[in-house]
């Protein structure tokens, strides 16, 4: 299994299957700005790529540490890969070449400069000893790389991301272009309101943020307060503080008043069994939160309590999309 | 109508030889002039003839390129690619070599390079790689290097320090830039694949790979892009090189262009050879084309093809003109 992509995403279309009362006529709040319970004490870390470029260095002293980083990466060859599908230094030499391109101002410039550069100082976005640390922690503790540069690009959104927030997966992209394919057919879910549940860095409402436009909103709702502040750094970015409203709270506990109002659900919920987070590969495993990768003894427990919950909070028509992975 | 064609055709040659003759007879003036201050010592009608001499190489140099980059695309973007030969390691190795000289060239014109595919080798070099290279006029100049590069060298890579020749085949792409020309793809013609190495993804494994390759089914055609940091820039870039493949298969089909126009990797034969490299045990690069020769590799691989590129596409010209 190599090519294909076997997720399951499942958009339910729960107004057959669930008999419901009249829908309540669409009036929800309008969600305007951000909610109190945003944590005001969680300051979430600037990505690398956009903290100022404060340090400088020799292009002889980066070109070592260039050399060193990719030395270091050559020198893992398939042994991650072997012992828990791992990058391979393949993989990592692309990585090391986008820490640099996040980390020196004038990256461009640096890739063509010459042995008589070699004096020249070259504006960066941390210091080098930290640039030595930073390469370390990814080969050494195996740390995310998306951690060390403090973000991800995400379809075409770069989000902030860091220790205690998940970071989103490529295949999520999906439930972005499945939103877009059925807001796109039915007007009324392009004007309704959508929740995403368990946004983490808030990469599925801002997606569908966008998609919606000026006529829609999106609730999004975590448990993690580290989550909710770096969601709301990433919302500010893409400035849709005045479309995606943020709320703390576990699942639907957070979004009683807008019960049988949703035209739209989606989630990642956390769908690997607890038995097998300890055999994960290193940067999940040891990195990642495990509040967003643990369902339970069957790793469905999250899944149930969504589906169940998911036909009285959506009005008639509403759709459900969610993503699971099964081994 | 025919009549009226061949008349108006008539008019503007007519128009372009009295230009050419105009700047003849100009020329001629101030060499005249430029002797006259020589021999009469006049130091300031001397430098006034010297400039308008400069001016006028200037002039004829812009013209020249005018007549040399006339070709319907030739002022299109273009994407550039380069495959290993067979050889392993050491054509792999050459293959990265050629990237790198062209790379190195875009630089120098000031032309924007992003690469989109790059398959490493196992050991060393690239299986084969592409590149987008932005710019006015990159596609008429960058036709010019299509075919297979020929080196000859000492290996790097074997311990016997024997004498190899590797080769690497270069295609080039126009990307065109009127919208309405683009070939329509229906979304349902597209294998869409993603690579996931292993079975587990999702949650499972959190990975900066997300590489894309996109199928045209009817056409077999496929792209891949594995350089942009998210999959969904992958895809986007994958589908634009999908996109100048077809337009260029399809101006092919349909046109029946120059062959050095719309040849595409695969259809290059190893026998087309365009130039050689030799590093050992001389040192010479040479266009077996236009016998055109550098005795100094280095410059070459380090970038410097204009002379190569324009002595192609000027004997290119002159060809052309005698077919008709």
């Amino acid at each position: 299994m190599k090519l294909s992509f076997t997720r399951s995403c499942c958009p339910f279309n729960f107004s057959t299957s669930f008999k419901r009362s009249l829908c309540a006529n669409l009036h929800w709040p309008v969600f305007s700005s951000l909610v109190s319970s945003r944590p005001t004490s969680l300051k979430p870390q600037t990505p690398l790529f956009l903290r100022p470029a404060m340090h400088s260095a020799p292009v002889s002293d980066l070109r070592k540490w260039r050399d060193w980083a990719k030395n270091l990466a050559s020198s893992v060859g398939t042994t991650f890969l072997d012992l828990d599908n791992g990058p391979d230094s393949s993989l990592l030499c692309r990585e090391l070449k986008w820490l640099m391109e996040d980390a020196i101002e004038d990256h461009s410039l640096f890739f063509q400069m010459g042995i008589e550069h070699d004096h020249t100082n070259v504006r960066l976005r941390a210091g080098i000893e930290e640039l030595y640390n930073m390469w370390k922690q990814r080969i050494e503790e195996r740390r995310p790389f998306q951690y060390i540069v403090g973000c991800e690009h995400w379809r075409d959104l770069v989000l902030s991301v860091q220790e205690g927030v998940l970071i989103p997966r490529p295949e999520t992209e999906l439930i972005v272009d499945l939103v877009a394919d059925v807001v796109s057919e039915n007007e009324g879910l392009k004007e309704g309101l959508w929740a995403d549940l368990g946004t983490g860095s808030g990469a599925l409402a801002i997606g569908i943020g966008r998609i919606l436009g000026s006529h829609g909103a999106v609730i999004a709702t975590d448990l993690s307060p580290i989550s909710l502040s770096v969601a709301a750094f990433n919302l500010q970015r893409y400035g849709l503080q005045d479309t995606v409203e943020l709320r703390q709270g576990s699942w639907f506990k957070p979004l009683k008043d807008v019960e049988g109002k949703l035209a739209g659900i989606v989630s990642n919920p956390p769908y690997i069994p607890m038995e097998n987070i300890s055999g994960l590969q290193a940067e999940v495993g040891r990195h990642e939160p495990r509040l967003a990768l643990d369902g339970g003894p069957s790793g469905m427990d999250d899944l149930f309590h969504l589906c169940n919950g998911a036909a009285s909070m959506l009005k008639p028509s509403g759709f459900f999309i969610f993503e699971v992975w099964i081994l | 109508m025919h009549a009226g064609k061949i008349s108006r055709e008539h008019g503007s040659l007519m128009g372009k030889m009295k230009e050419v003759r105009a700047f003849e007879r100009e020329l001629l003036e101030h060499i005249d002039m430029f002797k006259l201050a020589r021999e009469e010592d006049d130091a300031e009608m001397e430098s006034e003839s010297l400039k308008a001499l400069l001016r006028m190489r200037r002039n004829s140099k812009e013209k020249e390129l005018q007549a040399l980059l006339s070709g319907e695309l030739d002022s299109c973007s273009c994407y550039i690619e380069v495959q290993a030969g067979a050889g392993g390691t050491e054509s792999m190795d050459w293959a990265a070599m050629v990237m790198q000289m062209y790379k190195l060239w875009a630089q120098r014109n000031g032309y924007k390079v992003t690469v989109v595919d790059e398959m490493p080798g196992e050991i060393a070099g690239i299986k084969r790689a592409t590149i987008k290279v932005d710019g006015e006029y990159t596609f008429g100049y960058a036709k010019a290097e299509v075919g297979v590069h020929r080196l000859v060298r000492i290996s790097p890579f074997d311990s016997n320090k024997r004498r190899h020749t590797s080769f690497a085949a270069v295609a080039v792409i126009p990307i065109l830039g009127d919208e309405s020309s683009h070939v329509q793809i229906n979304e349902t013609d597209l294998r869409i694949e993603r690579f996931r190495a292993g079975g587990a993804g999702g949650q499972h494994v959190n990975t900066t790979e997300s590489a894309i390759r996109i199928v045209h089914i009817p056409t077999g055609v496929s792209a891949t892009c594995q350089n942009e940091r998210s999959q969904h820039q992958n895809k986007a870039s994958a589908m634009a090189v999908l996109q100048s493949r077809l337009d260029q298969l399809e101006m092919a089909r349909q046109a029946q262009m120059n062959a050095q126009h719309t040849q595409s990797l695969t259809d290059i034969t190893w026998g087309s050879q365009i130039r050689s490299y030799v590093l050992h045990p001389y040192r010479m690069v040479k266009d077996l084309r236009t016998n055109y020769e550098v005795s100094d590799p280095d410059s070459v691989l380090g970038g410097d093809l204009d002379g190569f590129i324009l002595s192609y596409l000027s004997a290119f010209l002159d060809k052309d003109e005698g077919d008709r």
